[in-house]
């Protein structure tokens, strides 16, 4: 097997139980985002412009959307003779098998697929953010450095601080403390997720971390701070572009949001830097006569006839004539018929909201308290004329009401 | 392992000359059409949706934008270890003289349907927009034991299909007779332009007609045989459309904008595959007004757009006005520009305040890379 300079290791295994129904049955890599992607999209396509052709995937809650939606990486590049991708699903061995302990974990049992293309660096990626990131200077920076482990930050305010994993650096970069969620935090460079590590430098802590039994078997907790303790050399890469954590089912409704703001430093339709997906053969949006369309994105296969502002419409998505659909995401199929009202909401793929059924609810009129995001889970029905207000996860078929 | 019983051949250039602004740079089957696709896109869905794994795409001229569109035919799954696309340019060697017309043409493809190992061929004009059965038509092609099927359809005389062949059908539709020139009469269809073979028929029809020195080979070939052949034809009921003139194209294109014409184009059963750019979703601005458009992927929609077909990465700015035009891929429409009965080719420019107006009968067209 070609030696590989770098070898992308990419966590995917998560459930994203913040996001409720939206991940029941699909795992969190695997959420649709801003019309035709999926959040893995970002760090596939991140690492195909960054000229890394080598992923391990790796796999654990329902990874069967998942698998079929990477299937043989084509979109990305990465259907290569050397390297490609790879889906890492935990595996049984002569000793028995094991899920998935933690991260750390999920990389240990896979260091023989490491070792195949004995790279100089692996880069540890999680499939739970949206941003454009230039790997390949991370890296160049980690060799300059003389680092044995570079991790990528990003400047937040100090209140926000206490939320992330907070890397404690000086002047020049080198970290000398990591903090998880401090309470009252020394620095705002917060931790991203990612990491370039010296393959020799992470093949040993790997193996020394799996043979401790209190080790949780984490980078954040029990990796990074073992390399520190020994005296490693550690440094932060700082980022100043868009990146959103997606975990939650507001941070999700405002990172697509975000994609209507002209002014974003986020560009999907960068030339040089494609975020690739997998697309279906769908004709291209027809907007009717009678449809209003404003401040929305809309892609392929939607068939407007009714009223979308500040909207995502994704793949496929029909609405009739004289629904309404306002600050909200439409996932792939969904049908919205007449005179339905859809407001600060999140529907899932394939719902049919009947006619002049009224989801989700607006703050101006609701008002602050109680107010949130209403989420309708994938493949269900919402009745004629029913009313669901906001801050609802609707996880079943919801009956239709006299008008 | 074997390529699919049934091969496809696409003649990519069939009717340049009907189109000729559209094809000063390009060939009949890489015109842009319905916002995201190319002509041949239909000819290629066609047959990969009858389950054909090989297809051989004969071109003469303009094929550079061909090449580039067909690629390694991924798009339609035709990158195969067996089979897959072929394309067939003009095999210049001494004493070969590049094609004249069908007969040529195809005869130039011998070597590829020698080689292939499907029973039966498939011939597709790349000049007609239609979502065809061809799997259909080659169960009854077999059943009937015909020895060429013509696919047609029921359509009375029009100047969309005045070049095409007219049939008139017999008992169980053997077609009796077969011409262009046309008197058409309650029992007269109008050929789609795609004809099933065998393989070894067409290989033997090939050498007789390139010996006699015949330009087409439905005109005068098939035409001239059917009394000693079975011919037979095989009526597709849904919709079609012949580029044959920009009048032709627009029609096509504006009848797109019509939801029972994409039901059929757009059938989800034989979806249309074309290559994928990987464009953003479109934006639609804060003032933006679109009425009665289709519009393809990686647009960015400020003014005011109606009756139109708005393709990949089209840009209209603020306070522009759009109505009852084509644009293709890139073209950019300026700040209060206003636009009528226009054709755009790829990349124009249109800038700020100008007004171009074409009328119904004439559209003002404005080429590839044009800034006006």
């Amino acid at each position: 097997m070609k030696n590989k300079k770098c070898v992308a290791m990419l966590l995917a295994g998560g459930q994203g139980s913040r996001l409720g129904v939206l991940t029941s049955k699909i795992a969190k890599p695997a959420v649709p985002y801003g019309g035709k992607y999926r959040i893995i999209d970002f760090p596939l396509s991140n690492c195909a412009n960054s000229g890394i052709d080598t992923v391990g995937i790796l796999t654990q809650y329902k990874p069967l959307e998942l698998n079929d939606y990477i299937g043989s990486g084509k979109p990305w590049d990465m259907d290569r003779l050397s390297g490609g991708v790879h889906i890492l699903p935990p595996y049984q061995s002569q000793h028995g098998g094991n899920w998935y302990k933690g991260t750390a974990n999920a990389i240990y049992q896979n260091l023989e697929f490491i070792e195949r293309y004995n790279p100089e660096y692996v880069l540890i990626l999680s499939g739970d953010h949206i941003y454009k990131m230039d790997y390949s200077k991370m890296i160049n920076q980690h060799e300059k450095d003389g680092a044995d482990c570079t991790i990528a930050v990003l400047e937040v305010s100090m209140e926000e601080a206490t939320r992330f994993g907070i890397m404690n650096a000086h002047e020049d970069g080198t970290i000398y403390e990591f903090e998880e969620k401090p309470p009252v935090p020394k620095s705002n460079l917060a931790s991203m997720g990612i990491y370039v590590f010296n393959w020799d430098k992470l093949r040993k802590y790997l193996i020394e971390d799996e043979a401790n039994p209190e080790s949780s078997n984490d980078f954040g907790k029990n990796i990074i701070p073992a390399m520190l303790d020994a005296g490693e050399k550690l440094k932060v890469y700082r980022f100043n572009d868009y990146w959103k954590d997606v975990g939650t089912v507001d941070s999700l409704w405002d990172a697509n949001l975000d994609l209507l703001n002209p002014k974003l430093d986020l560009d999907l339709s960068d030339r040089g830097w494609k975020i690739y997906s997998r697309n279906i053969a769908m004709p291209p949006q027809y907007i009717a006569e009678c449809a209003v369309v404003e401040n929305s994105l809309i892609t392929n296969g939607c068939e407007i006839y009714g009223n979308i502002d500040y909207s995502i419409l994704f793949e496929n998505v029909t609405v009739e004539e004289g629904a309404n659909i306002e600050y909200s995401l439409v996932m792939p199929g969904a049908v919205i018929k007449k005179g339905a009202n859809v407001r600060y909401s999140i529907i899932a793929e394939n719902v049919v909201v009947e006619e002049n059924a009224d989801i989700g609810g607006d703050p101006a009129v609701v008002g602050n308290e109680g107010w949130g995001i209403t989420v309708v889970g994938a493949n269900l029905t919402i009745g004629k004329n029913a009313k669901i207000p906001a801050n609802q996860m609707i996880i079943e078929n919801v009956e239709k009401e006299e008008a | 392992m074997r390529t699919s019983a049934v091969a496809g051949i696409v003649l990519a250039n069939v009717n340049d000359n009907l189109l000729k602004k559209l094809t000063a740079h390009r060939s009949m089957a890489s015109i842009p059409i319905g916002a995201r696709y190319r002509l041949i896109d239909f000819s290629l869905s066609n047959l990969v949706n009858a389950g054909v794994t090989s297809v051989g795409i004969i071109t003469k001229e303009n094929y550079r934008s061909l090449m580039d569109h067909v690629g390694s035919g991924a798009a339609w799954e035709l990158d195969r270890k067996n089979g897959g696309i072929y394309l067939l340019p003009p095999y210049l060697t001494s004493g070969v003289k590049r094609y004249s017309g069908t007969v040529d043409a195809l005869y130039g493809a011998k070597d590829y349907l020698k080689r292939c190992d499907s029973e039966y061929i498939v011939l597709c004009n790349a000049d007609v927009l239609a979502n065809l059965d061809i799997n259909s038509a080659v169960k009854a092609h077999i059943e009937k034991k015909a020895d060429v099927t013509v696919l047609y359809y029921k359509g009375t005389l029009t100047e969309e299909n005045r070049d095409n062949l007219h049939m008139t059908l017999g008992e169980d539709n053997q077609i009796s007779i077969m011409r262009f020139e046309n008197t058409p009469n309650e029992n007269t269809v109008c050929g789609i332009g795609v004809t099933i073979i065998s393989r070894e028929l067409l290989l033997k029809f090939l050498e007789e007609a390139y010996e006699d020195g015949l330009v087409n080979f439905n005109r005068d070939f098939l035409s001239t045989k059917v009394d000693s052949l079975k011919i037979y034809g095989y009526e597709h009921k849904g919709y079609v459309c012949f580029m044959n003139g920009t009048d032709s194209y627009y029609k096509a294109s504006m009848d797109m904008l019509k939801p029972e014409v994409r039901k059929e184009l757009f059938n989800r059963e034989r979806p249309i595959f074309t290559k994928t750019r990987d464009d953003m979703p479109t934006r639609y601005g804060t003032k933006s007004n679109v009425k009665n458009c289709l519009i393809a992927d990686g647009c960015i929609i400020e003014g005011t757009v109606k009756n139109s077909i708005i393709s990949r990465g089209v840009t209209i700015e603020k306070d522009a006005v759009v109505e009852n035009c084509i644009l293709m891929q890139e073209t950019v429409v300026g700040k209060g520009a206003q636009l009528n009965n226009v054709i755009s080719d790829k990349n124009a420019v249109i800038g700020a305040e100008m007004i171009l107006k074409g009328t119904k009968e004439k559209h003002f067209f404005v080429k590839k890379n044009q800034i006006v």
